[in-house]
């Protein structure tokens, strides 16, 4: 594999002769037009006109609820990639170096520490447990960045790390549905939901919330991190397969070729722009629109997330293979759908549960292995977007739903064969990257042990004001009526840190 | 003009010259509900509030309003504005003093409200909502303006209603329906499905008035099937516990009793006190502790880790919240953590409502007990007989409480309330694992003076010695038995010593065979249950072997609702700040101050609470079940805000007529939810044209005033269902076990849940999507991307949106592929007639309206562009074939093309 500095350089020089995405928006029109439909109604247009019908009153958002819209606010970034990794990975391996605690390894955790707390597994007095990993200082930042990510260390200076935020629960479904949607309980819209709802998205031949997962599994608090809840079921993630079809019911059914499909079509809105015309009900324009967007999504779809066609330095960038289910594949994803003005991706990786109940979940063994399938990835796509004028606008997360105990698991009570860590909620690190975002910095401490925050405390909902403001929304001005009160993604909490932004 | 629209033209004039004379006459009288409540809901309460009372100022309570603030002195001052701080402060210059604080100045208008309301007295008042239901009166029948449009079609008292506001607002109604279009839009609307062919015939042959065709319909068993899908969406159904692990549970009795109730149009009020409180009813039926059920749709957290009771308790409150929006459109989820911010519902009124509910039997275990065992029929009668044997050989009370053993086995205390393990754990956080040497305790268990231990769990080892003992290590044996290999659980009868009163249990393992840190066993449960009586009689070991059998089997079991013994009684606390490890002072069961009064002939449990929510007095269950069933038919509600009626939901658009149907369920329908459908289905606002022009739609866009009949895409079962029916695939199949339709591979993928998709065969494929088995974390694919939801929280109501997702469904998903291939065999059989002629035939039949011309064209032109395609490319026609395993020409695949078409008409897709 080559040296992925060797990569960039290639990278820089083809992406120089590169369309940007304005580009391709622009270029819509005459890029589908061997393929389009006659539209009845509107082109290719991102952003297509109200049909002029007489006396008929309607908005963009009638004819279609994803068409975009500006934000309320000056914003940094247009999309977002939210990498989330399922089942929280330890961050006293990754970032959060404690010298401390390489000192005391092994030894019994002060009561102090563990008054008054409860953890998933761990009962009685566990055993404090020094880093796994060994760690050094990176890049002109100087973040701390352990030997478990060799690609991601050479990225350090353009991300901001979060190294003391804090939730307030202990399970993974709560803790996920609380970190994607600011709520431990089901019915809250999630954070991609509640975008795709205020911006709309760009690219109206693909969902605007994208999801991919890899790993094996979906996370564990199910489809609902990333449900609409009580927003119209139109913001919520759809989710884009490796297998079978990308979208379900994508592909046309055998033996119906293109050009059949595309009669076909045109059949429904011929008959559906008769009825239009006998009975006016404007619902059936927008079932035209749906018809032409589905149309179309069949051949966006499909382009987009075939990642065949990409060079070879980009799939040696990556470490892709395509036709596996895998982060690096999606990471790649992520990279051609904010491109192609997809709104939010939202990235799933599972397997980062790191109890040291076996090998795959022991914190010296199979967390490593899962660094290594993100590691290059990460660095890749972070690199990519920069390279591709794309970070500018686009605004990475990274992170679990909580931490991991600066001590080792004890699971009731028993001496465990592998060498893991509870769930912790008191400090655990994140980071971001990108658009609006003071690359290169770090925010927040954590005590000798890694155990609580000392300054810098943030919470889940900071982080959510954090992205919002971003995006250009006041977390606290961007509400949703339902149950005869507005509703927040932030609820009534929220403060934005400023200290990360640029 | 023309002369005809005259008598309108002149009604509307004469309203707005008494309107103004009225106006002019005197000032007008401040109603504090609709016109100041809004002012102060808009520009006060978020500072002086449920939440804030800043300068110790608060307009949520009129105890508060009116009280001394901080400054010493009451800031509304009755007759006085001028006196009253409340009116000074929005008039002050210096930004700091002036109110609405940091924010824009309330309008002159709204001062001038406010400070007659004072004037006037300033007469607190309850929101329209809060007033019980008082019977209105119905408006003049004011068909004449309308006569034209009218004709003769018959108009029904809602229509009074409606012409009134129509007047108001410049509209007027729509003329009726085209016949069958109106046929359509009525099958639809009561059984989800198009009218049967013979419908079709009677209704064209004049053989059936439009109210017989009514009664026909609601007569369907398919009515219930489709009404259940509305209900089930509120009772949060679904066929897996949520959460994490998300494995199957069953519920599906459930299910089939809200589909059966609805059927036998049980009344509302009884409909709602058996699903409430079946269980507290006297002798409750198999059927009433099914109803029970509905508060068991809460999730359950089977997640490695979690404590058990900490969803315990966030059940018990989605239990309240579910209760308080399904019953009173009210969202009680705020005042969980404050009193509410606009509405008369304080904070510890939420934990007072809590209380009804925090004494049910389950602790989210992994079993979800109390379970319902759904015997047979011989089992029923053994059950019978063991009882009438205990009632003979000791006492009633006894009898009784055998009998209920039998039927939930309550009560017990689950293994996870073990605790200080030594060398014991609980395993998965779930089950009592002792190692060898291990010790726990189970404290404050009241035995019940039983002589016997009923133990539930299995074994892995044989010889593990298990001793009990009273209140500790040194204390009195209890019991002492030897645990061996199980094959499975079981549940085994163990001597124990009688004691009175609660004691600690204190419980040793000791097998030295066991290996260090394994578990001898895992304990699930333990019952204190007398053993029988009568063992001096010669039938006793018969009785005893029954009893013994019928604890083995293994009945389909159904979670249900059972109240706590008093000795398991929970206490209930206020929550500070909502967070359920702060308790606050303890509260008993209690309703709202704000609402109906308390019947002290109720009992204070969930059946009290069932009788005050439909007791008549009760001012927002008849409103909330009126509103929710026109949504249903209307697609909107006569309250839009279809989860809220409190004071900042929208304003009913025709109050009276809400109170109108309200009176009428209660008073003469004896709560009959069919006999409430039929009365809107008869008006002529329900059976309008629902044709659109531009300007009717600029004035109305909404359709707030009914000025047009109902026409919206239909729901996500409907659509499968609708396409099921018109190509005859579908099955008539009732009931029973959720199935497994096609879905596409690979969409099940939950953690920690070895469970999968396994497609239904035969029937089962092609039933009513109501029987599609729904998995929380992962529901049918195109059901979610029609707007169905994922069941995990009460769903009031479905906002309807449009996607491409949706047409992606319709077009590929093999279901409506082979719908239309159907479709598409029988239109290639009619060889003898002409395409043009079939495809219009067809569409009849699916749209029961007449194809135009223009339409035709379109369809005939696909049908042939199809036929050539598959003429000239006998490879494409073998794939398309194969595909479908079936055989057949290029005519068959063309027409099956034309009816995938048809299967995606915006008329196929709406009601219309």
């Amino acid at each position: 594999m080559k040296r992925l500095e060797n990569l960039l350089t290639e990278l820089h020089r083809t992406q120089l002769e590169k369309q940007t995405r304005r580009h391709f928006l622009l270029d819509c029109v005459s890029k589908m037009g061997g393929l389009a439909l006659a539209p009845l109604l509107f082109g290719c247009e991102t952003n297509p006109g109200v049909p002029k019908v007489q006396g008929l009153q309607l908005s963009d958002r009638d004819l279609n609820p994803l068409s975009p819209l500006p934000p309320p606010y000056f914003a940094k970034a247009k999309s977002v990639i939210y990498l989330h990794m399922a089942g929280s990975p330890s961050q006293l391996e990754l970032f959060d170096f404690k010298p401390e605690l390489v000192k005391y390894n092994n030894q019994p955790c002060p009561e102090s520490l563990l008054e008054g707390r409860k953890f998933a597994f761990i009962r009685g007095v566990p055993n404090l447990l020094g880093p796994q990993s060994n760690f050094a200082q990176h890049g002109e930042s100087g973040a701390w960045v352990s030997d478990y990510l060799p690609h991601f260390s050479k990225v350090v200076d353009e991300v901001a790390f979060l190294k003391a935020v804090h939730t307030d629960q202990f399970n993974h479904g709560p803790a996920q549905l609380f970190m994607q949607t600011g709520s431990p309980r089901l019915g809250r819209p999630s954070l991609g939901s509640w975008v795709t709802y205020g911006l709309g998205t760009e690219n109206q031949n693909l969902p605007g919330f994208v999801v991919l997962t890899s790993g094996g599994k979906t996370p564990d608090a199910g489809k609902s991190v990333w449900g609409s809840g009580f927003l119209p079921s139109v913001y919520q993630g759809v989710q884009c397969r490796s297998k079978g079809d990308p979208v379900l019911y994508l592909e046309d059914p055998k033996g119906i070729n293109r050009d059949l499909k595309k009669t076909l079509i045109s059949s429904i809105n011929e008959v559906n722009k008769a009825e239009f015309e006998a009975f006016g009900d404007p619902e059936t324009l927008a079932r035209i629109n749906q018809y032409e967007m589905a149309y179309r999504m069949q051949i966006e779809v499909p382009n987009v997330m075939n990642i065949n066609d990409e060079p070879e330095y980009i799939h040696q960038l990556y470490g892709t293979k395509p036709g596996e289910e895998a982060f690096a594949n999606n990471c790649l994803l992520a990279r051609k759908l904010v491109e192609k003005g997809v709104r939010f991706v939202q990235l799933y990786d599972w397997g980062w549960d790191s109890h040291g109940t076996d090998h795959d979940t022991a914190i010296d063994l199979g967390l490593r292995n899962k660094c290594n399938e993100i590691d290059r990835p990460i660095a890749a796509l972070l690199l990519d977007l920069k390279q591709r004028g794309l970070l500018e606008d686009t605004l990475v997360v990274w992170g679990g739903e909580f931490g991991r105990t600066p001590m080792q698991e004890n699971r009731e009570g028993k001496t465990m064969g592998f060498k893991g860590r509870d769930h912790h909620v008191d400090a655990f690190t994140m980071w971001m990257a990108g658009a609006g975002i003071k690359n290169g910095s770090s925010y927040g401490q954590t005590d000798d042990f890694g155990f609580s925050g000392v300054e810098g405390k943030v919470s889940v909902h900071d982080v959510h004001a954090t992205i919002l403001q971003v995006l250009g929304f006041d977390h606290e001005k961007f509400t949703y009526d339902f149950q005869g009160r507005p509703f927040r993604l932030t609820d009534v909490e929220g403060e934005i840190i400023r200290d990360i932004l640029a | 003009m023309p002369t005809k629209n005259l008598p309108a033209l002149l009604s509307v004039l004469l309203f707005l010259l008494v309107g103004t004379i009225l106006f002019f006459k005197e000032p007008k009288r401040v109603d504090f509900s609709t016109d100041v409540k809004p002012i102060l809901n808009k520009h006060c309460i978020s500072c002086h509030g449920g939440v804030k009372k800043n300068g110790g100022f608060s307009v949520l309570f009129e105890e508060e309003a009116f009280a001394v603030t901080e400054s010493g002195q009451p800031a509304i001052i009755p007759g006085r504005p001028g006196q009253s701080e409340i009116i000074r402060r929005l008039y002050e210059s210096d930004p700091e003093m002036r109110m609405p604080y940091h924010r824009p100045a309330l309008s002159p208008e709204e001062i001038e409200t406010l400070k007659n309301w004072i004037h006037q007295g300033a007469a607190w008042g309850k929101h329209w909502a809060y007033v019980p239901v008082r019977e209105p009166k119905i408006p003049e029948a004011s068909k004449k303006p309308f006569a034209s449009i009218l004709g003769k079609s018959p108009i029904s008292t809602i229509d009074h209603f409606v012409f009134q506001k129509q007047i108001e607002n410049g509209l007027s109604p729509s003329p009726e329906e085209e016949s069958l279009r109106l046929l359509r839009r009525l099958a639809l609307d009561i059984t989800g499905l198009p009218p049967s062919e013979k419908l079709v015939a009677d209704w064209n042959g004049g053989k059936l008035t439009y109210d017989q065709a009514v009664d026909q319909l609601l007569s369907l068993p398919s009515y219930g099937e489709k009404w259940a899908t509305w209900w089930l969406d509120m009772a949060r159904y679904a066929d897996t516990k949520g959460y994490e692990r998300d494995v199957s549970r069953t519920m599906w009795p459930y299910r089939d009793w809200v589909i059966k109730s609805l059927n036998d149009d049980m009344p509302f009020d009884r409909f709602t006190v058996e699903q409430l409180a079946g269980d507290l009813l006297p002798n409750p039926t198999e059927d009433q502790l099914i109803a029970t059920a509905f508060h068991r749709n809460t999730m359950n957290n089977d997640e490695g880790g979690t404590e058990d009771e900490e969803f315990r308790v966030a059940a018990v409150l989605d239990r309240v919240n579910t209760t308080f929006e399904v019953w009173q459109s009210t969202t009680m989820a705020c005042v969980q953590c404050h009193s509410h911010p606009y509405d008369p519902f304080k904070h510890e009124e939420y934990f007072q409502i809590k209380a009804f509910f925090n004494n049910s039997r389950d602790e989210d275990t992994h079993d979800e007990e109390p379970k319902l065992r759904l015997y047979s029929e011989e089992e029923k009668a053994q059950v019978q007989k063991i009882k009438t044997w205990v009632d003979q050989n000791s006492n009633n009370e006894e009898a009784l409480a055998k009998a209920n053993f039998l039927t939930y086995l309550e009560p017990k205390y689950h293994a996870h309330l073990c605790e200080d393990f030594v060398d014991a754990e609980l395993i998965d956080t779930k089950w009592l694992g002792m190692w060898h040497n291990g010790t726990t305790y189970l404290r404050n268990v009241d035995t019940q003076n039983s002589d016997q231990l009923l133990l539930n769990y299995w074994a892995d080892i044989d010889g593990t010695k298990m001793e009990i003992r009273k209140g500790g290590p040194e204390g009195e044996i209890l019991s002492e038995f030897t645990i061996d290999k199980t094959e499975g659980r079981i549940t085994r009868a163990i001597p124990f010593k009688e004691i009175k009163g609660k004691t600690d249990l204190f419980i040793t393992a000791s097998n030295p065979k066991a290996k260090p840190q394994q578990s001898t066993s895992a304990i699930v449960w333990f019952a204190f249950i007398k053993s029988l009586p009568g063992k001096n009689q010669p039938e006793y070991l018969s009785i005893e072997q029954q009893w013994k059998d019928l604890l083995a089997t293994k009945p389909v079991t159904l979670p249900i609702m059972i109240e706590n013994p008093d000795f398991m009684k929970r206490k209930t606390n206020v929550f500070e700040r909502g967070n359920w490890m702060l308790l606050g002072e303890e509260v008993s069961p209690k309703t709202p101050e704000g609402l109906n009064n308390w019947n002290p002939e109720w009992p204070k449990n969930r059946l009290g609470l069932a009788f005050w929510m439909v007791d008549k007095e009760n001012p927002l269950t008849a409103r909330t079940l009126v509103n929710r069933v026109w949504a249903q038919i209307f697609g909107r509600g006569l309250v839009n805000t279809l989860e809220d009626m409190g004071t900042q939901s929208d304003m009913p658009s025709h109050p009276e007529l809400l109170d109108h149907l309200a009176w009428k369920l209660m008073h003469e329908y004896d709560w009959s939810i069919k006999s409430l459908i039929k009365e809107i289905l008869i008006s002529h606002t329900y059976r309008q044209s629902s044709k659109i022009s531009p300007e009717l739609h600029q004035k109305d866009p909404e359709n707030r005033w009914y000025a047009r009949g109902p026409r919206f895409r239909l729901s996500a079962e409907q659509v499968r269902d609708q396409a099921l029916a018109v190509s005859g695939l579908i099955s008539n199949k009732m009931y029973g076990i959720g199935v497994m339709p096609h879905q596409p591979d690979g969409i099940w993928q939950t953690v920690y849940n070895g469970e999968s998709w396994i497609t239904s065969e035969g029937e089962d494929q092609y039933r009513r999507s109501v029987y599609t088995f729904l998995k929380r974390t992962s529901p049918y694919p195109s059901f979610i991307s029609f707007d169905a939801g994922s069941r995990e929280v009460c769903i009031s109501k479905r906002i309807v949106t449009n996607t491409p997702l949706q047409a992606l469904a319709t077009l590929n998903d093999p279901v409506y592929i082979e719908a239309a291939l159907k479709l598409g065999e029988k239109m290639s059989q009619e060889t003898n007639k002409d395409p043009g002629t079939v495809i219009a035939e067809t569409y009849e039949k699916m749209m029961l309206v007449t194809i135009s011309e223009s339409k035709k064209k379109s369809l005939l032109n696909l049908y042939q562009e199809a036929l050539t395609n598959y003429r000239s490319k006998p490879e494409e026609l073998k794939e398309f074939l194969q595909d479908k395993k079936v055989e057949g020409n290029p005519e068959l695949a063309a027409y099956t093309l034309v009816a995938n078409a048809m299967l995606n008409l915006d008329e196929f897709l709406t009601k219309s």
